[in-house]
């Protein structure tokens, strides 16, 4: 099994905060552009170092760049940033300057863009999808946000469009206030509609609610867009043609994440490729290591990193890819570096089928 | 004196973070420390997914504030509830209250309102703290916080002020300018950032503590630093384990110098222990923070 091959051209990195998708998602992309496909490496959040080992900046929020590596295919990194997309794609999508004026001056949107959760994720999808219809790579790797509930990043595009369907459209056809700024909705409460009405206000505020029902006015033309958009991802991430690969800390505890995510993915009718479990202890029994020592603990990670790995494998059926990379004695810290973590995933995944096979 | 005795005078003690830096297991830890050192205290983890009770070992509780041990609690806080309870507290009438929380107005404005959800975990505590937490709640002196990892750890913080700005006026809007006044009293409310000695958290724990000054004008009150190396083994040693081992002590060493560099105010330093998750885990933690006695 190829880690990264023309049959998947799309490839979308997922797993918990902290276990290190970006870095496999950069050493991927290293290996493709090595194979001689133009690649695009789609990061959120990486650290200094890899950005240093990529060679990108700050500039990358605003365009892909081209990392500076000398391979058959070329290598672009971009950066997301959820405020510049969304305020981008407003501009693009409104009708007119007015329009789109109007929603980036709302009070509430300038709020929403910045707080309201799974916008990260969303304007990943709104991304993805401007880089699909570019078409200008063959090869395109997807890191994804941290999240606690790495499910998040799938479920986002779903949840966002249910907020704007449900706030969009209620709001922008049946306004909730009438000519003199008055609650409308407060009449439906029928005999204590009085006393609602008054309790709502007192409650909600009204200037807020005046705020959203303006910026989902503005914003209902561009719903539609929006809406088809969504879709159209949420089936290119459906299609058999891309791939998940589940990043996965070691050790037990880490265990219920892993097993939970890979589900969802499946239920869900996402096609997932191998899991990686990321930064292993190496197996190296200490005998007589004294209590308390260095010597015990290490001999006890690598031991509690090996039982993970063997309870994990259970869980899985045979034919699950299920690979261990060892922790390495220092993060990658330029492209070669990331070149030889890519090839040690190809390596293992190569090993896995062979015993696979046996 | 210790930074355990100044965080032990807080009332409430947010502890934020990366995820995965471990910040589910310095609350439990603190929240002992703090019982331990006679306050009655309860750790609230404010993430979908229940991990806490496993640090008491404990069954998931399923959002119910569970005794774990002489005056501990723990619960696990769903924070649409919160909004809901405010409401009904207004309400006269049941049926009235069914009504307003059953209409698409208040459906609407409880998922969408900025901040809305951060300042029902903050009022949460700070109803307990005032005794308005409702029938059979414990009595508590403080109230230990395991916040959601940094960026929206910040977005906690900083809601208070967000809300109290948007909404202006109702009980949410009070409670928003309680909540920010609260929050920015380095007497009433301590922030503990947890970190790992690692380039990513310690560059976000140097963000956290930049974007607290800007967003809510106050510092955190101490650093810890979690899963610790011990310290290298003699160079004579030369196994592949023992070099493994020298590097990443060597990259904690490192990113420590870092901190020393750029972090002002206390620090404290956890080491990564041969125990899986849970009380014992908890005990031996706790007793090495102990030893520790920043000033």
């Amino acid at each position: 099994m190829e880690l990264i091959s023309d049959r998947h051209p799309l490839v979308v990195v997922v797993g918990s905060g902290g276990v290190g998708k970006t870095t496999l998602a950069a050493s991927m992309g290293v290996l493709s552009a090595r194979a001689g496909r133009d690649t695009l490496v789609m990061t959120f959040d990486p650290s200094l170092r890899l950005k240093d080992a990529l060679g990108v900046g700050e500039e990358a929020k605003l365009q892909e760049i081209p990392v500076p590596l000398d391979a058959p295919g070329k290598l672009y990194a971009s950066l997301l940033d959820a405020r510049q997309t969304f305020d981008r794609l407003i501009q693009r999508y409104a009708s007119e300057e007015e329009a789109s004026r109007r929603i980036l001056e709302n009070r509430f949107y300038q709020q929403l863009s910045g707080t309201l959760s799974g916008i990260l994720e969303y304007m990943a999808v709104e991304r993805l999808f401007e880089v699909e219809a570019e078409g200008k790579y063959s090869q395109v790797i997807l890191d994804t946000p941290p999240t606690r509930q790495a499910l998040d990043f799938l479920e986002a595009p779903q949840r966002i469009i249910g907020f704007l369907e449900s706030g969009a459209i209620r709001v922008a056809l049946k306004p909730w206030f009438d000519e003199e700024g008055r609650l409308k909705a407060a009449s439906r409460f029928g005999p204590l509609g009085r006393q609602a009405e008054r309790f709502l206000d007192d409650v909600v505020g009204l200037d807020l609610l005046r705020d959203m029902a303006e910026f989902f006015q503005a914003f209902a033309p561009l719903y539609e867009g929006f809406r088809e958009r969504a879709q159209a991802v949420e089936q290119l991430l459906r299609s058999p043609k891309t791939r998940f690969v589940l990043v996965s800390g070691p050790g037990e505890e880490r265990i219920p994440d892993t097993l939970f995510f890979a589900r969802k993915l499946k239920q869900a009718g996402f096609h997932l490729g191998p899991i990686v479990v990321n930064r292993v202890h190496p197996y190296h029994p200490v005998e007589n290591a004294a209590p308390g020592s260095g010597w015990e603990l290490l001999s006890w990670l690598g031991e509690r990193d090996r039982k993970g790995l063997v309870e994990l494998a259970k869980l899985f059926d045979r034919e699950q890819p299920l690979v261990d990379i060892p922790l390495l004695p220092e993060e990658p810290t330029d492209l070669a570096s990331l070149e030889s973590l890519g090839k040690t995933v190809q390596e293992r995944l190569a090993g896995w089928e062979s015993s696979v096979s046996r | 004196m210790s930074i355990l005795n100044t965080l032990a005078r807080r009332q409430l003690v947010v502890v934020t973070g990366k995820g995965g830096v471990g910040k589910t297991t310095v609350s439990a830890v603190l929240g002992r420390a703090l019982a331990s050192a006679g306050r009655r205290t309860l750790v609230v983890e404010a993430a979908p997914r229940e991990t806490l009770h496993q640090m008491f070992a404990l069954p998931p509780s399923g959002g119910a504030i569970v005794e774990a041990g002489p005056r501990i609690w723990v619960q696990n806080l769903k924070p649409r509830q919160v909004l809901d309870d405010i409401v009904r507290e207004r309400m006269p009438l049941e049926m009235l209250t069914r009504r307003v929380l059953d209409s698409s107005i208040y459906q609407h404005f409880s998922a969408a309102a900025p901040g809305l959800k951060e300042v029902a975990i903050l009022g949460h505590a700070w109803r307990l703290l005032n005794g308005k937490g409702g029938m059979g709640t414990p009595q508590l002196d403080a109230v230990v916080l395991d916040a959601p990892a940094t960026g929206h750890g910040i977005s906690l913080l900083a809601a208070p002020l967000l809300v109290a700005e948007v909404i202006r006026r109702g009980p949410f809007a009070e409670m928003g300018s309680e909540l920010a006044r609260f929050v920015s009293d380095p007497q009433r409310c301590g922030i503990v950032v947890v970190t790992q000695a690692e380039e990513m958290p310690v560059q976000e724990a140097i963000e956290l503590r930049q974007s607290l000054r800007e967003r809510v004008q106050r510092d955190p009150e101490a650093l810890i630093v979690n899963g610790l190396y011990p310290p290298a083994p003699p160079e004579d040693q030369d196994s592949e384990l023992a070099s493994l081992w020298r590097r990443r002590r060597k990259l904690n060493e490192e990113e420590m110098a870092r901190l020393t560099a750029d972090w002002e105010g206390p620090r404290l330093e956890l080491p990564l222990l041969a125990m899986d998750r849970g009380p014992h885990l908890i005990k031996a933690l706790q007793s090495c923070l102990g030893r520790d006695s920043w000033s």
